[in-house]
C-alpha cells in the first residue's frame, strides 16, 4: 500500500533557488527508505515539502491517494500523521524538560491530561529516558537528545516517521542505540524514511532507496540494485558500500561464490567459498580424487574452535606421502542462540541459564535489555549489531544467548530464521524463557 | 562548563520539595529580616538558610562561600562607608586625612552592621531559592500564579536557547582565540563585534528552525504546562513552623537591642 507519494514535485525557495524538480516517490507502508545523496541534493526540502511545510510550486504530494490541501485543518492531519526529526536535535528541542518536550506534540492533538501523562511516560519509558525526564536537555549527550527527538515524534504515534540524518554527530554507540530504536519502530509497522549519505548505512539497512542528486531522484530501487550501479553511484557522488566493496575484491580473487550481493556481515562470510586447502600426510595407496576421512582437528589446526573433517577430496599426490587435500569444514560443536525476553526478567533465572546452556556470549539489544545488564552488573560481550555478531558466533561454534524485550524477541527470531533460509545452514534457536501458559 | 547555579539547583535533592513552601520560606526570611531592627534576627535566617542549603540542599560548602563572598565585598565596602559617614551619637574613634576628621560614631556603627546582617540574611534566602529551586520549576509557579500565558512560554524557550546560544558562543569565541582574535584590544574589539552579529543571525536563523519544528508537531500557539504534584510532607510542616517560631520569637526579643 503506498502511503505517500509526489508527482511531478517541483520546488524553489522564496529567493528563487530550484530546490526540488519533478520529483516522483512513491512511499509503501511498513517499509524501511533510505534517501541518499550527497549534502544539498534536496532530501532535507523534499522533506519539508512531504509534510506540508514547503507548498510546492508545481506538482502535488498525496498522502493515502488524496492530494495535501493546505489549509490548517488538513495540515494538522499530515503532521500528526507524518513526524519528522529534525538533523539537529537542538533546532527541536525547546522545552526546559525533557518531559515538557516529549508532551508537546500530544498536548497539541488536544488529548486530555491523563492521556497525555500517560503517552508521555510510555514513550519515555520505550525509548529509554525515564530517569531523565526532568533535566534540561542542555545536560544530555548527543544521543540521548537525539533520542529525545525521536521519543518527541513518537510520541505523537504518526504513520510516517521521517528522520533527517539521524546518525550526523553521533558516536558509534549512540547511533546503533538510534537505529536499533528505528528498526524496533519499524517492526511494529511504522514507516520509516531517513535521509543520510552513509552509503554502508543505506546499503545494509533500508529496504528501499532512492538515489538524489541536484535536485532530482536520479535513481530508485532495492538497495542490492542500487548499490551495484557503479555509474549512478558515481553522478550522485557517492562510492560503493564497504560490504560491497570487500567482495568484489575476494571474488576477484576466486575466494568468494560468484552471483551474491551481501547486505552484512553474516551475508558476506556466507559467500566465501567453503573451501580449505591443507598438506596431510597419507598412506601410499591413495589416490588423487579419493576421498578420505581426517577425523577431528584440533589445536595448531583449529585456533577458534574444533572442527570435524570428513570427506576431503585429494587433490595431489606430493612425494614422501604427502598430499593437498581440499576440505569442508564443519564444526564439531554447533553453536547455539538463546533468546532472553528480559520483559519476564529475573536475575537469578537467568544466570541459571547462562550456566545451563554453558553460553560464552551474552549480547543485550534494545535500551531497556542494557540497562538491565548494566543494573545487574551482567556482562554483556555484544551490545551493537547482537543479531548478526550472534549469527556469526554461532557459526564459528559458540553458544551465544541475546537479551532482549517484547515484540524484539520475535524480532530476532525472524532475522536468524530467515539467515538460516538464506543460507541453508541450521543454527539451534530458541526463546531461553518461554512464556508459559498457565 | 562554567558553574551556573541553575545547574545546582537541578541536582539538589530539595528540587523535589514542593515550590511554593520553598517560596514561601524565602519570603517570610526576606520580609523578616528587612523589618528587623536589630542585627541578630537577620544573622539568625543567614545562618538557617545557609545551613538549609548545604545540608539538606547539598551544595558544596566551599562553592556556597565563595557565592556568598561576592556580594559580601560589596555590602562591607558599603557598610565601612556609612560607618564613617552616617549616623550621630558617641564618637567611637577618629582620625586625621590631611585636616580632615574622619570618625566613627556608635549610630553609624550600629547601622553599618544593621545593613550588612540584613544583605547577608537576604542574600542567603535568594540563595537558597536559586540553589535549590531551578528556573524549571519556576515555570510552573509563573503559570499557577496566572502570569499571562505567553510571557511563560517566551521565558520557556529563552531559557532553554540560552544554553544552545552559550554554547554557540564560547565555540566562537574558542575559534578566534585560537586563530589570535583576542591579541590585544583592536582585535579583541573586533572579534567581539563579529561574535555579537553572528549571534544575532544565529538566533534569527534558530528562531525560523523553531517555528518550522513546532509546526511540524501541530503547534497551534499554546503550551501546557504539566505542573507535578508535591505534596507537603510533615517534617517538611514541623521544621518550616518551628523555624518561623524561632525567627519570629528571636525578632521580638532582640527589637531594638544593638550591638553598641
Amino acid at each position: 500500500m503506498v502511503v505517500l507519494e509526489t508527482k511531478d514535485l517541483s520546488y524553489s525557495y522564496p529567493d528563487g533557488t530550484l530546490a526540488l524538480e519533478d520529483i516522483n516517490i512513491k512511499i509503501e507502508k511498513g517499509k524501511k527508505i533510505a534517501f541518499v545523496g550527497r549534502n544539498g541534493s534536496g532530501k532535507s526540502t523534499l522533506f519539508m515539502a512531504l509534510n506540508g511545510t514547503h507548498r510546492p510550486q508545481k506538482g502535488q504530494v498525496l498522502y493515502h491517494g488524496e492530494p495535501l490541501r493546505y489549509d490548517s485543518k488538513s495540515l494538522r492531519e499530515v503532521r500528526k500523521n507524518v513526524g519528522i526529526v529534525f538533523q539537529n536535535s537542538d533546532d527541536q528541542i525547546f522545552a526546559p524538560t525533557i518531559y515538557q518536550d516529549v508532551a508537546f506534540g500530544p498536548i497539541n492533538l488536544g488529548y486530555p491530561k491523563e492521556k497525555v501523562e500517560k503517552i508521555v511516560t510510555d514513550t519515555l519509558e520505550y525509548v529509554g529516558l525515564t530517569p531523565l525526564k526532568n533535566k534540561p536537555p542542555h545536560h544530555l549527550s548527543g544521543g540521548q537528545k537525539k533520542r529525545v527527538a525521536i521519543a518527541g515524534i513518537v510520541a505523537m504515534d504518526p504513520e510516517i516517521i521521517i528522520l533527517d540524518e539521524p546518525l550526523s554527530n553521533l558516536d558509534p554507540v549512540g547511533a546503533d542505540e538510534v537505529m536499533d530504536l528505528l528498526n524496533e519502530l519499524n517492526y511494529f509497522g511504522k514507516t520509516i524514511i531517513i535521509s543520510t549519505h552513509d552509503v554502508d548505512l543505506a546499503y545494509s539497512w533500508a529496504d528501499y532507496v532512492f538515489l538524489m542528486n541536484n535536485r532530482r531522484v536520479i535513481s530508485e530501487g532495492v538497495p542490492e540494485d542500487i548499490f551495484r550501479q557503479t555509474e549512478n553511484l558515481k553522478a550522485a557522488y557517492l562510492r560503493r558500500p564497504v560490504t560491497l566493496e570487500i567482495y568484489e575484491e575476494i571474488k576477484k580473487r576466486g575466494l568468494a561464490k560468484i552471483k551474491s550481493c551481501p547486505r552484512d556481515i553474516p551475508d558476506l562470510v556466507q559467500t566465501l567459498r567453503s573451501q580449505h586447502l591443507m598438506w596431510v600426510d597419507v598412506p601410499p595407496e591413495v589416490e588423487v580424487g579419493d576421498t578420505i576421512n581426517l577425523g577431528i582437528l584440533y589445536g595448531e589446526y583449529a585456533m577458534d574452535s574444533t572442527y570435524e573433517a570428513i570427506n576431503c577430496r585429494v587433490l595431489h599426490i606430493h612425494e614422501e606421502g604427502l598430499a593437498i587435500v581440499e576440505m569442508d569444514r564443519k564444526a564439531l560443536r554447533a553453536g547455539s542462540i538463546g533468546i532472553y525476553d528480559t520483559s519476564r526478567y529475573s536475575h537469578d533465572e537467568l544466570m541459571r541459564i547462562i550456566k545451563r546452556d554453558g553460553i560464552e556470549c551474552v549480547g543485550a539489544m534494545g535500551k531497556k535489555s542494557k540497562l538491565i545488564a548494566e543494573e545487574d552488573d551482567i556482562y554483556v560481550h555484544v551490545t551493537s549489531g547482537v543479531i548478526d555478531r550472534s549469527i556469526l558466533n554461532a557459526l564459528s561454534g559458540q553458544r551465544c544467548l541475546i537479551l532482549t524485550h517484547d515484540g524484539m524477541v520475535e524480532h530476532a527470531l525472524d532475522r536468524i530464521r530467515g539467515y538460516m533460509e538464506k543460507s541453508g545452514i541450521n543454527i539451534p534457536v530458541s526463546v531461553a524463557n518461554p512464556l508459559l501458559e498457565k | 562548563m562554567v558553574n551556573i547555579l541553575d545547574d545546582y539547583a537541578l541536582m539538589s535533592p530539595l528540587r523535589y520539595r514542593n515550590n511554593w513552601l520553598k517560596l514561601s520560606i524565602v519570603t517570610f526570611g526576606i520580609l523578616t529580616g528587612v523589618s528587623s531592627t536589630s542585627p541578630f534576627t537577620p544573622l539568625l535566617i543567614a545562618l538557617c538558610m545557609g545551613f538549609a542549603t548545604v545540608y539538606f540542599g547539598r551544595i558544596p560548602f566551599k562553592f556556597y562561600l565563595k557565592l556568598l563572598a561576592l556580594p559580601a565585598g560589596f555590602v562591607l565596602t558599603s557598610a565601612v562607608i556609612i560607618a564613617f559617614f552616617f549616623g550621630t551619637g558617641d564618637i567611637l574613634f577618629s582620625f586625621d586625612v590631611s585636616g580632615y576628621t574622619l570618625a566613627v560614631k556608635s549610630g553609624g556603627l550600629n547601622m553599618a552592621l544593621l545593613v550588612l546582617s540584613r544583605t547577608i540574611g537576604g542574600m542567603s534566602c535568594l540563595f537558597f531559592l536559586s540553589l535549590t529551586t531551578p528556573m524549571v520549576e519556576l515555570f510552573a509557579v509563573l503559570k499557577a500564579t496566572h502570569f499571562p500565558d505567553s510571557f511563560v512560554e517566551i521565558a520557556m524557550m529563552m531559557y532553554r536557547y540560552i544554553f544552545v546560544f552559550l554554547e554557540v558562543a564560547m565555540g566562537i569565541r574558542y575559534a578566534q582565540t585560537v586563530r589570535l582574535g583576542y591579541r590585544d584590544f583592536r582585535t579583541s574589539f573586533r572579534s567581539l563585534v563579529m561574535l555579537g552579529t553572528n549571534l544575532f543571525i544565529r538566533s534569527w536563523e534558530q528562531g525560523e528552525k523553531l517555528y518550522l519544528s513546532m509546526n511540524s508537531r501541530c503547534y497551534d500557539g499554546k503550551m501546557i504546562l504539566l505542573e507535578e504534584k508535591r505534596p507537603v510532607r510533615m517534617p517538611e510542616v514541623l521544621l518550616t513552623c518551628s523555624y518561623f517560631a524561632l525567627v519570629l520569637s528571636v525578632f521580638y526579643l532582640t527589637r531594638g537591642i544593638t550591638l553598641i
